[in-house]
């Protein structure tokens, strides 16, 4: 066998093993243990992986495992698990977000993407350089943020009555926690069409002492990482509505990912103005 | 008023006659039959925009909540791209595909319009609505393009024709990326989450990697590469309206159309 044969069958079997310990770990230890990655332990394992792929990067003279993380192979391996994510979760009526195998998988493709994201920023001659840093440093901003967010990512939902104020909040595990500040429902209303289908819910929330309209699409922003949803109403007794459920949802990266997201569209338009390849 | 919706076949048959003539002169070697080609498909364009223009007059929100209504704007814009193509790369036959691809959606839409009034129910009223709905249906167009070239190249590959597919599919995941986005910005505002694999999102994630493998693609793996945005157009069905029969998409916060 040819040495590049030789190396192809090794890389085979690196995958196989890999695709098999996630799934085993899986069936073994059932969900990854996303919520004990919570702030710091995020940051710091995010910085020794930083490391890691620094240092694989530094080898790539010499080191297999560099050369195969950082060649074509490995871009198609990536976008193969994102097409097969796509459809695997596309199946699934409840996706399997927070799973070994997905997890593993984005890993690979955050990591391969830092990979060909340091060789692209230190290629000078790179044709199309600023395009392929706003699409591939969007890419890992984007898709980054949310993954070693999601540990920090908080959805507390409150039933906001108009009787009394409240600072109640309850995790998606059923858990209570208390808000440091209070909701009351002032005025709830409902607008229709000549049809009699609903235009609009209103509601009329009293957040923090100060007085707020929360509607759907349009929440209000309380901090720059706290927002603040409407997401039900007292359905029973419809414009006299006496609570309302509202979501307050914590994303301390959120502005990481609009960074990226912004990134990533700047590059799409960049792509669409110089064309070719 | 459903006014709009019943003078539809008429509107549509002048647009696909134009386009129809426009479509034979382009065939021909002339640079007067290129003139009259020209000259014609906007004509067709401009007739198939003015009914767009009409029916978010009537209805009084912008027509593109319902299947039929992005069906609409598809063939608008399908007509627009094979224009655009012709004018720019001078495809004597891309004319002649984009107004059969758009001819066979006005005729799904004769027959079978669905309901246009003019409710918008809350989810949708959002800036994000226009952008993130017509960027994507623009898209939908440029990457149908690519895959007729795509097909056409299979049976005889040109040098000439790799580059239009190259540049048609180019735009066509640009602009497929912007849609993406824009919904992802959208998402955030209405349900807290840039990306939540709900089955629409999903399918848009998969669709989004066939493109990019074949952008990815070496230019020695031409085959390879015409299959793969083939197989990405399919995929591109199913995240538009496919994922609509999927029993996964029953509880998905995309479907406006089954029950509204």
């Amino acid at each position: 066998m040819s040495k590049s044969r030789v190396n192809t069958v090794y890389e085979i079997i690196v995958v196989g093993v890999s695709a098999i310990a996630l799934f085993a770990m899986q069936h073994i230890v059932g969900e990854f243990p996303v919520t004990l990655f919570r702030f710091p332990l995020n940051i710091l394992v995010a910085a020794l992986w930083c490391a890691l792929l620094v240092g694989i990067y530094r080898k790539r003279s010499t080191s297999r495992l560099s050369q195969a993380l950082l060649s074509m192979r490995a871009t198609i391996l990536a976008l193969s698990l994102i097409i097969t994510l796509g459809i695997v979760l596309g199946l699934q009526a409840k996706p399997h977000t927070e799973s070994w195998p997905v997890v593993g998988a984005i890993l690979f493709v955050l990591s391969h993407l830092v990979l060909i994201t340091i060789r692209g920023a230190r290629d000078g001659q790179h044709r199309l350089r600023i395009r392929f840093l706003l699409n591939h440093l969007g890419l890992i901003l984007a898709i980054g943020a949310g993954f070693w967010g999601a540990p920090d990512r908080e959805e507390l939902r409150v039933i906001v009555e108009s009787d009394k104020p409240t600072n109640e909040a309850y995790r998606s595990d059923g858990k209570m926690t208390l808000l440091d500040y209070n909701m009351q429902l002032s005025d709830f209303d409902i607008e229709y069409y000549d049809t009699g289908t609903p235009s609009a819910f209103k509601a009329g929330v009293v957040v923090d002492g100060r007085e707020q309209t929360l509607r759907v699409n349009h929440p209000y922003n309380r901090t720059l990482s706290e927002t603040i949803y409407l997401i039900s109403y007292d359905t029973e007794r419809g414009a006299d509505a006496r609570y309302c459920i509202v979501e307050v949802v914590r994303e301390p990266w959120r502005w990481l990912s609009v960074a990226g997201i912004v990134m990533l569209m700047a590059g799409a338009v960049l792509m669409f103005i110089e064309g070719k390849r | 008023m459903i006014l709009g919706w019943n003078i539809f076949p008429w509107v549509a048959a002048v647009a696909v006659l134009l386009s129809v003539v426009a479509a034979v002169c382009s065939a021909l070697p002339s640079e007067r039959g290129r003139h009259m080609a020209i000259y014609s498909a906007i004509g067709g364009i401009v007739v198939m925009a003015a009914f767009v223009v009409m029916l978010w007059l009537t209805l009084d929100r912008p027509p593109l909540r319902t299947m039929g209504e992005t069906r609409l704007w598809y063939s608008l814009f399908l007509l627009l791209a094979g224009a655009l193509t012709y004018i720019r790369w001078r495809y004597r036959w891309i004319m002649s595909f984009s107004t059969l691809l758009a001819t066979v959606f006005i005729i799904i839409n004769i027959a079978k319009p669905e309901l246009h009034d003019h409710t918008l129910m809350p989810a949708l009223q959002s800036p994000w609505f226009i952008p993130h709905v017509s960027v994507y249906m623009f898209s939908y167009s440029l990457l149908g393009c690519a895959t007729l070239l795509s097909l056409y190249a299979l049976w005889r590959p040109t040098k000439e024709l790799d580059m239009a597919i190259e540049r048609v599919l180019i735009s066509g995941i640009a602009f497929f990326t912007i849609g993406m986005l824009s919904g992802s910005l959208w998402a955030k505002e209405a349900w807290g989450t840039y990306w939540n694999w709900d089955a629409k999102e999903a399918w848009a994630a998969a669709t989004w990697g066939l493109y990019l493998l074949a952008l990815h693609l070496t230019p020695q793996r031409r085959r390879v590469y015409y299959v793969v945005i083939i197989i990405a157009f399919i995929g591109l069905q199913m995240c538009w309206w496919g994922v609509n029969y999927l029993p996964s998409a029953a509880g998905s916060e995309h479907t406006y159309t089954m029950q509204n």
